[in-house]
């Protein structure tokens, strides 16, 4: 096993205090939540494994009864609700939870029936292949055809939040960056890979 | 399409001078490779790319001379594995976005793109002797893109997709499969970035000129003017891709190279997106260093 201190990242003089603040920011960083249909959710799982292993055994070696928080909760929460409409659209839900993009896009294209799950479904795909802007777009048809779907709807909320681990503070997001570009002339007599001018 | 993700800014000096060790190593490595004027490639989004396949460590750091720094010459980063890979597929990156270029401006305006490509073609026929995996791929997803563009495809995740899956390339040669994966997902995303901030730096010029352009097709944009809901659609597509590359980067230790990333990641896309939203990036980025500050304090008020 790691050394637990290292896995939090704080050394081994550091007060009870700090040792939960570390555990607390890593467990935020890892949560499912900012992981979920990411197609890394199952290393965010490991990572959120050894940083509850390691608080716990730091607890121990201090005997102190600090407990971790649960150990990262199912990857993607699919089994959660499941109640599919279709054994098909049950099908697409067991391959992208395998992680099987292609398989579930296959089975989609072959269903007739476009209802809300369907839409739903097809969202996730789009996410899982890093089609945001498409993923969003059937996110909010499954809502729109059944609005007082909690899966559906959270799921939409989850996206169009962002990740709840945010280091850049307020000014994350390209509407609310700070606007200042210095492109100096660090390196070279041209100006940002100006070498580069035909392309 | 490259050109827009820019040096890490407000970072110690030690930092800085990291990134500038990167720069120069990959310059260095180009030339030694490829011979001097493949050293005209340069620039920093290839800087990033070596820096992503780079070991956490730093390697062996030397000092030259060269033609930018001819009199007390520069530190720079040894050539390595990671920065010969990057070289290798730099080369193959610009010679085929090169040949894109003729293809696209037809044979009188694409003389500028034929001239850069022929003079890449001995050294780009070497690379893709060493990674011919890398140039098939790339190759083969710039070809999709030219029948999307030639079919007007209207879907900006699908165009942006062949860009992606091209970047995403580069990593597939790592062996390490957890490194591998997260470099993927990184690449992925910061080739879909890249091509959107393309398409949007790009929208007026397309409109004037009729040619193909996904954001205008996708928000119904003809005159290539932003309207404040499309602004704020693509902005929010845009952050869904930094964090997707932020969740993927918090997964790998880059060692002395994570504050130059994080820094990259969590705030310098964001500003190179929101300069070309607001049609302030080009402007600035030929001005170069002589950004007045004056001029940047009054619009932040």
């Amino acid at each position: 096993m790691k050394d637990p201190y290292q896995v939090l990242g704080i050394p081994e003089s550091a007060a009870d205090e700090e040792v939960k603040r570390a555990y607390r920011d890593l467990a935020r960083k890892y949560h499912p939540d900012n992981y979920h249909d990411n197609p890394l959710a199952d290393l965010a799982q490991e990572k959120m494994k050894e940083i509850n292993a390691a608080y716990e055994e730091i607890n121990k070696r201090r005997g102190s009864g600090g407990q971790a928080g649960s150990s990262g909760g199912t990857a993607g929460g699919w089994q959660q609700y499941g109640g599919s409409s279709s054994s098909v659209l049950q099908q697409v839900r067991i391959s992208i939870q395998m992680g099987d993009i292609a398989r579930a896009e296959a089975l989609l294209n072959n269903y007739s029936d476009h209802n809300a799950e369907w839409n739903f479904l097809r969202g996730a795909v789009c996410f899982r292949r890093g089609w945001m802007d498409e993923a969003l777009r059937y996110y909010e048809t499954a809502c729109q055809m059944e609005p007082g779907n909690p899966e559906y709807r959270q799921t939409l909320e989850r996206m169009r939040r962002g990740p709840s681990y945010r280091p850049w503070g307020n000014s994350g997001g390209t509407l609310c960056a700070n606007p200042c570009l210095s492109m100096c002339c660090l390196y070279t007599v041209c100006c940002n890979g100006g070498w580069c001018f035909f392309i | 399409m490259f050109g827009y993700v820019i040096p890490p800014q407000d970072l110690p000096e030690e930092e800085m001078n990291r990134f500038r060790r990167a720069y120069c190593g990959l310059c260095h490595t180009l030339g030694r490779r490829y011979g001097p004027r493949a050293q005209m490639i340069l620039n920093y989004d290839f800087t990033y790319l070596a820096i992503l396949l780079s070991d956490p460590e730093e390697g062996e750091r030397r000092r030259g001379r060269c033609v930018v720094h001819p009199r007390h010459g520069q530190e720079y980063l040894a050539p390595c594995a990671a920065l010969e890979l990057a070289a290798d597929e730099s080369v193959i990156l610009a010679y085929w976005q090169l040949w894109d270029g003729v293809e696209d401006h037809g044979w009188l305006r694409g003389l500028k793109y034929r001239g850069g490509s022929a003079f890449l073609e001995s050294a780009c026929r070497k690379a893709a002797q060493v990674r011919p995996d890398f140039d098939r791929s790339t190759r083969c997803q710039l070809e999709q893109l030219a029948v999307l563009e030639r079919e007007n495809c209207p879907s900006m995740d699908r165009a942006a997709d062949t860009f992606a899956v091209l970047l995403q390339g580069a990593a597939r040669q790592i062996e390490n499969p957890v490194r591998r994966r997260v470099l993927e997902q990184m690449l992925y995303h910061l080739g879909r970035w890249v091509y959107l901030v393309d398409a949007a730096e790009d929208l007026k010029k397309d409109a004037a000129s009729a040619n193909y352009n996904p954001i205008s097709l996708r928000y119904g944009l003809p005159d290539g003017q932003w309207t404040s809901e499309a602004k704020q659609a693509f902005a929010a597509t845009l952050d869904q891709s930094v964090y997707q590359m932020a969740a993927a980067f918090e997964l790998w230790d880059f060692g002395v190279w994570t504050p130059i990333l994080r820094e990259t990641i969590y705030s310098g896309l964001f500003r190179v997106g929101k300069a070309v939203l607001d049609g302030t990036f080009r402007r600035r980025r030929n001005k170069g260093s002589s950004l007045p500050e004056r001029e940047t304090q009054e619009r932040s008020t």
